[in-house]
């Protein structure tokens, strides 16, 4: 095993928590029991990891088995990457996607390597039928530079591709035309969605994010929802304008729904548009040329601020469809121009 | 002929009749009284019969009557207040149109109105067996249109509803049930095949989203020294729950011997034919034939 190999998997090891390792190395599955039981898991983390790095050595650990090692490592802290979303389509009238995921993989690669011929692939079958697939690029001269990877996460037989934010930008024409050829698909566009929540874009894209349904099975009526504020709470409060926030949260539970949001951390939108004013003689308001200007809303959870907005009294409801919009529509970076 | 004058004589002859005629009285005499006796007794006897008649309608009146006062018991409050209240009426009758309701979820397609349109609900089932549901919440409005839904992203539910959803809804909502069941139905024989008969696959069942490819390789006994055969099953309509496409094959360099080759063609046929999971239940109870046989 040579040294920059070692040193990538110990890399790798150490940033795996204490408290997951165990867990992840079972997940791994690549020393065995026998192995993993010789191991003082209760020393320093930089002996434990040595010890480990020797044990890949003695079982030959190869650039693939780092690769697994790195994707499971990813998939337990997806939140730190930045996830992107692609969409493709099918041309009209094309026959029943009979998805393969051998013949995918191997299409995928395939693709790849006649275009480049340094890149690491690496596949990871996960739930739901779907696959995690890691690639390190190179270039013609260059070996794949395993420390800065790109990820994507595919579901059979859906239009949606989910990829992790690469900054080797000219390799994303390539990886589309891979994923598009290997999954029997004609064109793939970029979605103007951005996350690092990936179950939450998962739930966005694939609409089931509302997983509330009236049957004759359900219990509580929707419409005999009571009032938030507890009335009966203590007889001396009293509430003022009781009906105007009884109609906030009729409005809100409409646009929004009793369900927990999807999680964005930012909606960004671009205006191009001119400056609309009511004064008169405003120096602005002369302009021609359309104003340039970004607004973004940032939130650790972001659809569930704008959802507390109109009940805490910060908005007015119904609030503006631009920022309702934004699961129904898939996106949360807009451009917005005069019509 | 000796007439004799003496008082014996003539003692004798008319006593003689005097004593027949009393004799005749006498028998006459009984006669009717037996006569009478009978006509007495089959008189009684009527009376018996008409008694014994009238005794047995009053019996069963009396029963009719029980019957009837006891059933009215029944429906009466066990507090035994002679009145029923209508809120109470009303009450057992909304309940037993709620159950009903729930109920429709079992013939396949039910749904309930929502204070925007309604809510349909898809139940799918395969051979008998309830499987998930599915849900789509529709807005009446003009257009129709489809506010949120629970159906799988790889189920066409776009090309559905943009060609039947505004002009044939029945059309629409009885296509999407064949869809959704069809696939129910595949899902349901994978997951079996995957979990019941493990044993008899020699490496991990490949499929997909709407599982319509399975590929596995299988041996026909799980410890017998049968052939693996790789078997790899296309369902090329997703309206149906069997494939349409079926290739068995041998992995292996040398020609099959022919009783080998037969069983593959046969069972190219039975995975045409049968659902996944019956097909290897009767392969495994060729299994269990064989095995008595060597017991035997």
């Amino acid at each position: 095993m040579d040294e920059t190999l070692a040193e990538f998997i110990k890399r790798t090891i150490l940033k795996i928590p204490m408290t997951e390792m165990m867990t992840v190395l079972k997940a791994w599955d690549f020393l065995s029991e026998k192995q993993l039981q010789t191991v003082n898991f209760r020393q320093r983390k930089e002996s434990l990891v040595h010890d480990l790095v020797l044990l890949c050595e003695e079982k030959r650990a190869s650039v693939h088995d780092a690769a697994l090692l790195d994707i499971i490592y990813t998939q337990f802290h997806r939140h730190q990457k930045v996830w992107d979303v692609f969409q493709m389509s099918k041309e009209p009238g094309e026959d029943i996607d009979l998805f393969d995921m051998e013949q995918f993989k191997s299409s995928f690669v395939k693709i790849l390597r006649r275009a480049l011929r340094n890149v690491t692939v690496s596949f990871r079958d996960a739930e739901e039928n779907s696959v995690w697939i890691r690639i390190a690029w190179g270039t013609q001269y260059r070996k794949p530079n395993q420390y800065k990877p790109v990820y994507v996460v595919y579901y059979s037989q859906t239009p949606y591709v989910f990829t992790s934010s690469c900054q080797l930008k000219s390799n994303i024409p390539l990886l589309g035309q891979a994923l598009t050829v290997a999954s029997n698909h004609h064109k793939i566009v970029k979605m103007d969605l951005r996350s690092r929540y990936l179950d939450s874009l998962k739930a966005i894209v694939f609409k089931q994010y509302n997983r509330n349904f009236e049957t004759h099975n359900t219990t509580v009526p929707l419409q005999e929802r009571t009032l938030e504020l507890d009335i009966h709470m203590d007889s001396r409060i009293i509430h003022e304008n009781r009906i105007e926030k009884e109609r906030v949260q009729r409005v809100t539970q409409e646009t929004f729904g009793d369900y927990p949001q999807p999680r964005l951390e930012f909606a960004q939108y671009k205006l191009e548009t001119k400056f609309k004013s009511d004064f008169n003689g405003d120096i602005l308001a002369e302009r021609k040329e359309p104003l340039r200007c970004l607004i973004k809303f940032s939130s650790p959870h972001l659809l569930e601020a704008l959802k507390a907005l109109a009940p805490a009294g910060i908005a007015d409801a119904p609030l503006s469809p631009l920022l309702t919009c934004i699961p129904n529509k898939g996106m949360n970076y807009f451009k917005i121009r005069d019509k | 002929m000796e007439w004799a004058n003496d008082g014996k004589t003539r003692g004798g002859v008319l006593a003689h009749l005097e004593r027949l005629e009393i004799q005749v009285n006498r028998s006459r005499k009984n006669l009717e009284d037996l006569q009478r006796a009978q006509a007495v007794e089959s008189a009684l006897g009527t009376k018996i019969h008409k008694l014994r008649c009238l005794r047995d309608e009053l019996r069963a009146e009396a029963k009719q009557r029980q019957a009837r006062v006891k059933a009215s018991t029944v429906n009466v409050e066990p507090d035994q207040t002679p009145e029923i209240s209508e809120q109470e009426v009303a009450k057992r009758r909304k309940e037993n149109v709620k159950a009903i309701l729930q109920a429709y979820r079992f013939t396949g397609l039910s749904g309930k109105l929502t204070s925007r349109g309604v809510c349909v609900c898809i139940s799918t089932a395969f051979e008998g067996n309830l499987l998930d549901s599915y849900f789509i919440d529709l807005v009446i409005q003009k257009p129709l249109r489809i506010h949120h839904h629970s159906i799988p992203v790889f189920i066409p539910l776009e090309e559905l509803s943009a060609k039947y959803l505004q002009t044939n809804i029945q059309h629409f909502l009885f296509c999407l049930c064949e869809y959704l069941n069809a696939y129910a139905g595949r899902k349901y024989q994978a997951d079996r095949l995957q979990s019941d008969f493990a044993a008899f696959l020699a490496g991990p069942l490949r499929r997909n989203s709407l599982c319509n490819l399975l590929s596995f390789t299988y041996k026909v006994e799980p410890r017998g020294q049968s052939f693996p055969f790789c078997a790899r099953l296309l369902y090329k309509d997703l309206t149906t729950a069997l494939p349409t496409d079926v290739t068995v094959t041998y992995q292996g360099t040398d020609a099959l011997s022919s009783s080998w080759e037969e069983q593959r063609a046969s069972h190219e046929n039975l995975f045409f034919s049968k659902p996944l999971h019956q097909v290897f239940t009767s392969f495994a109870r060729k299994g269990e034939k064989l095995d008595m046989s060597l017991v035997s």
